[in-house]
């Protein structure tokens, strides 16, 4: 397929940092490291960035404002049109998508940073449920997420073989990906003798803790056409919400993932790989069934959030996985996904294409 | 371009107080929300897409609160957005949201703003639940005090500014301090918070919420066939740059400078003095009122405050400013970008009631945050193409 | 079998703990108040929503938004658990300080699920389509806890029946998340410099600009700054700007009296130290063009665990003011 209309935009650069229990680095750093990375890898410099857009959350950073110091990565001066947004990267690279999409500036770039080691999660992600009936109770996302668990299993649609056979996948999958924090060869038996630490959950359905960061360039045609030989197109790019509390939806099923495939095209022509924010191992049948996924994709071959986990950058590195699969491995068409709150309540679908 | 008119249709607002402990979170922005939708004769239903925008989570101390205010808003089934730039981000959340309407990934399009202060305390989360907390006041103090001195304007520029946007509330039914013959006696004699900034030169701390509806061509034009005219977005333009660095200068940061320049460039503006016909910029203490008007090039360097004393910014002057009585009046943060945009529109729609500019065809609206380091712009007017060009 | 678990783990690193903390106060609106107000009574309401009921109560419709009318209704006490989870290790956020159960429970007459917890002995006393029914909490502020747990059963655990009381319009919320944030090379090195009695910045190597010890990079060029860059800054200077703070008052505040905040432009070299207290000046005193020197700590005042840093503030020289008008532009 040869694309000439100026609308189109591909990813053109990317560059994902190493995934750590703990960093040393702050997020400024890792960011600066990653913006260096993927201008480079798109062959230009900061100065030739004309939108930048981060995704990162003060909640994780236990500092209110912490992306102002991040600024220092960006390279804002002379002064930058940039945005921030308390979402995943994923979703700082929709709004530099629809930036592009006005036509009036070439090149944007998509930032997402979080270090998630500074705090514990138990204590940390209650704060992000309503703030009436869930955060008082102290339900984190593994409560909710075990509870979802087991809604599926109850259903007959999956049962915990299944889950760690899941873990068991990603995790060898994972380990030709250099970035994995978790991989190797694992033993469906062995991973089911384990105690459970939310059952139904075991410690292998449940994603690492991860440092992390990452950015990804992308560009109009006709500048991505001059700056790439192999331009990862962005072919469709949609997001949706569900309802918040997770007792008031069916469980069963993901309706916010199911509207996100569908706006972004995924029936419109073959799927070869999804990377998709499975952060449970649950949560990977769940998704693909909820986006009319069939058995012939494959589905995070680079271990997924199970092998690495750095919230506020999870979504965006998929979509830097979804492209390598393009760029690298010669695929045609991929999909990214990503998603948010409690039980996948908010989802994001990116699908890519190669020329 | 690929640019598609974009045109605001509804605008709702809270009424804004220090505690609005009436109303539960979800109930504050809805109020908003119901507002908008009223004034653009719409239903939840008729809307594709919400952006949400507020000041840090640790205000309120719930993280990412679009998740929980996703059904309160109408977003279930929908997507939901949200953006985070400091107090600018009611500003960025607009554009943000006329930008999904310009790149016509949407038809009807959801901006909503809110801060509930009262559920926690600024001054604690602004120093991060440490001690001697120098607060907003005290980080731009040095700022105003740089102007103070560079400029030579007199003391009394900045009573001047409380006492107008004071009395400009006084016509607004939502605005939060309404503080009856206010004078500049009384302004001076009010405490000194941030030394040059008296308790009376500074914003309060309010609960509040603003929303806006955004729709294409078709709908606005719809809307003015129906007599609802429409506030049309001519241009919007955002800058950042970094919080510090040696010569960095904060009194007229060059972020205020090129973020007016762009807007101005894209609207067609070459004097935005002659060609605006009143601006709502972001003015949290007095003294930023002739700051941005030199800033962002409404007047020349060293000038702004002139204007001030002279009463042009009066909302019966020849340039009025925060005919809202902005943000020193009511300051629910994440939403004061926004009320600042939604004024701007506002008056260009001939909807402003008692604070209404006559023959407000053109207005401009500034949001700022941080270390003065982020702008969100927009220009609104009530036709296309009102410089005829 | 194993070839890595755990890539990564870095080396380890300085941390500093930062515990943020705040009683939150909720308002709680017209439909989660009177829900709560019930829980005081141990009752549970839900609100109708056409043919549908929903509890916990919401003011809107969650599929619509529709505003719902304030149609409630008695549901439950007692419940079907539709789905659980098991806590094995409990936090002090959670209702009970032993393992316990997550539950979304369907209270009788209600279309959605409450969340909730069920007090049972072992896991083994779990399972979905359960019924159970609230253990209330002697003491009930209007609270979600005020049901203590579920347990399992059809006979509510009441405690001294319900009796209507004030409604409930606040709830309070306290957060505390304590984190451990690494403390980069350059503030340690910083601080080290501090406690030998050096005032030190760093260089960037492209643009030559100065930068605060701690602050590691220079925004204008992107580049890392590390201690090949760290150069000795005079320890003298001149206010360009100030701000004299009048405290207010907030949970940790540690500040009674008016205390000032100045800009020193050091000199000799371009750089502007931001917001740095002045030691023994009366506030009024304080003005732009004033000289002033470093002031360290004391022998006695190091010795004081308590102390942030070694270096205090800055004290006038006596020097005649520094009258260039151009001061006032280097605010950073
Ligand atoms: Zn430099």
């Amino acid at each position: 397929m040869s694309r000439t209309r100026n609308d189109d935009i591909a990813v053109i650069g990317w560059s994902v940092s190493p995934m750590e229990r703990h960093t040393a680095k702050s997020e400024t750093q890792m960011l600066l490291e990653v913006v260096s990375g993927a201008v480079d890898d798109a062959g230009i410099t900061r100065a030739d960035v004309d939108f930048t857009c981060a995704g990162s959350c003060d909640y994780v950073a236990g500092v209110p404002f912490s992306f102002v110091q991040n600024t220092d990565a960006i390279g804002a001066w002379p002064p930058k049109s940039d945005s921030h947004v308390e979402m995943d990267g994923a979703w700082a690279l929709y709004e530099s998508w629809v930036r592009l999409l006005l036509g009036d500036m070439d090149i944007a770039l998509a930032m997402g940073s979080g270090r998630s080691s500074t705090s514990d999660p138990a204590i940390l992600y209650p704060m992000e449920m309503d703030p009436f009936y869930l955060a008082p109770l102290g339900a984190d996302h593994a409560n909710l997420s075990a509870m979802q668990a087991r809604t599926l299993i109850d259903s007959g649609m999956l049962t915990e073989r299944q889950m760690a056979e899941i873990a068991v996948r990603t995790r060898r999958d994972a380990k030709s990906n250099p970035l994995a924090q978790v991989s190797g060869d694992f033993d469906v038996e062995e991973l089911l003798a384990a105690d459970y630490v939310n059952a139904p959950l075991r410690l292998h359905d449940m994603p690492p803790i991860t440092d992390g960061a990452c950015a990804v360039v992308i560009a109009r045609a006709d500048k991505a056409r001059e700056l790439c030989e192999n331009p990862v197109w962005i072919t469709g790019f949609a997001h949706y919400t569900e309802l918040h509390n997770p007792g008031m939806r069916d469980l069963r099923s993901s309706t916010a993932a199911t509207l996100a495939a569908k706006a972004a095209g995924v029936d419109e022509a073959p799927i070869e790989v999804a990377e998709l924010q499975a952060s449970f191992t649950h949560e990977e049948p769940l998704l693909v069934e909820a986006m009319g996924l069939g058995p012939e994709v494959s589905v995070n071959p680079s271990g997924g959030p199970l092998a690495a986990n750095p919230i506020m950058a999870t979504g965006l590195v998929r979509v830097v996985e979804a492209a390598r699969q393009i760029r690298v491995h010669g695929r045609h068409r991929t999909l990214a996904h990503s998603s948010s709150g409690p039980c996948l309540q908010q989802n994001l679908v990116c699908i890519m294409e190669g020329d | 371009m690929s640019t598609r008119p974009v045109a605001i249709v509804g605008i709702g607002q809270t009424n804004h107080k220090s505690k609005r402990w009436d109303v539960s979170l979800g109930g504050l922005v809805r109020e908003a929300a119901f507002r908008a939708l009223e004034d653009a004769e719409m239903e939840w239903s008729d809307i594709d897409a919400v952006v949400l925008g507020k000041a840090p989570d640790l205000f309120e101390g719930i993280m990412k609160p679009e998740l929980y205010l996703s059904d309160a808003l109408g977003a279930t089934g929908k997507p939901m957005f949200r953006v985070h730039t400091a107090g600018s981000v009611g500003g960025t959340t607009g554009i943000v949201a006329s930008h999904l309407v310009a790149a016509g990934r949407h038809k009807r399009v959801l901006a909503v703003g809110y801060q509930k202060q009262s559920e926690g305390n600024a001054q604690f989360a602004l120093g991060s639940g440490q001690g001697a907390s120098m607060g907003a006041g005290g980080a731009f103090a040095p700022y105003m005090r740089g102007y103070i001195h560079r400029s030579g304007a007199p003391e009394d520029i900045g009573p001047m500014v409380a006492v107008k946007d004071r009395q400009n509330a006084l016509k607004n039914p939502y605005a939060h301090l309404k503080i009856e013959n206010i004078s500049i006696e009384q302004v001076k004699a009010s405490p000194m918070m941030w030394d040059p900034i008296r308790y009376l030169e500074s914003c309060p701390s309010s609960d509040g919420a603003c929303a806006v509806v955004l729709t294409d061509e078709e709908g606005g034009k719809a809307a003015a066939a129906a007599g609802r005219t429409p506030a049309w977005v001519l241009a919007t333009a955002v800058r950042s740059e970094p919080f510090q660095f040696p010569g960095r200068d904060p009194v007229r940061p060059a972020g205020a400078v090129d973020c007016a320049t762009d807007v101005y460039r894209q609207a067609g503006i070459t004097n935005p003095r002659e060609q605006l016909d009143c601006a709502e910029l972001y003015v949290p203490f007095s003294w930023y009122e002739p700051m941005w008007l030199e800033a962002h090039l409404i007047a020349e360097e060293g000038q702004g405050w002139k204007m001030v004393e002279a009463g042009d910014t009066a909302l019966t002057g020849s340039f009025p400013v925060n005919m809202s009585g902005g943000v020193l009046s009511s300051n629910p943060i994440g939403a004061s970008g926004l009320l600042r945009f939604a004024e701007a529109a506002l008056q260009v729609r001939g909807m402003a009631g008692e604070h209404q500019v006559e023959e407000a065809n053109v207005a401009v609206a500034q949001a700022y945050g941080a270390a003065a380091q982020y702008y969100a712009m927009w220009v609104v007017a009530n036709s296309l193409d009102p410089f005829g060009s | 079998m194993r070839t890595s678990h755990e890539r990564g783990i870095a080396e380890v690193t300085i941390t500093v703990e930062s515990t943020i903390k705040f009683p939150y106060k909720r308002s709680l609106g017209p439909v989660i108040g009177p829900f709560m107000t019930a829980l005081a009574e141990q009752r549970f309401i839900a609100i109708r929503s056409g043919s549908r009921v929903i509890c916990p109560p919401l003011e809107w419709d969650p599929e619509t938004a529709a505003e719902l009318p304030r149609d409630f209704v008695d549901v439950g006490p007692a419940g079907t658990v539709c789905t659980w989870s098991w806590v094995s290790r409990p936090t002090e956020q959670h209702p009970l300080d032993r393992p316990f159960a997550f539950a979304l429970i369907k209270l009788d007459g209600a279309d959605t699920a409450l969340t909730h917890v069920v007090d049972v002995e072992s896991i083994d006393q779990m399972s979905t389509g359960m019924r159970v029914a609230p253990r209330w909490r002697a003491e009930r502020l209007g609270h979600i806890t005020d049901v203590e747990a579920f347990v399992p059963g059809e006979e509510a655990i009441t405690v001294n029946g319900g009796v209507p009381g004030e409604p409930v319009t606040m709830m309070s919320y306290d957060a505390s998340i304590t984190y451990k944030i690494p403390v980069s090379d350059n503030t340690i090195k910083a601080h080290e410099a501090t406690a030998q009695g050096r005032l030190v910045g760093l260089k960037c190597p492209v643009c030559e600009r100065i930068y605060a010890r701690d602050r590691g990079f220079c925004p204008i060029d992107t580049v890392e700054l590390t201690d090949d860059h760290e150069v000795e800054l005079p320890q003298r200077g001149v206010v360009t700007s100030y701000t004299i703070i009048t405290p207010v008052q907030y949970p940790g505040q540690t500040e009674t009296e008016p205390f000032s905040r100045v800009m020193v432009l050091i000199d000799e070299i371009d750089v502007v130290m931001m917001y740095q207290p002045l030691v023994d000046v009366p506030v009024e005193d304080v003005r732009i063009g004033m000289r002033v020197a470093v002031v360290w700590a004391s022998e006695a005042e190091k010795a004081d665990a308590g102390r942030p840093g070694n270096l205090v503030g800055w004290m006038p020289t006596g020097e005649p003011d520094n009258t260039d008008p151009s001061l006032a532009n280097r605010i950073m």
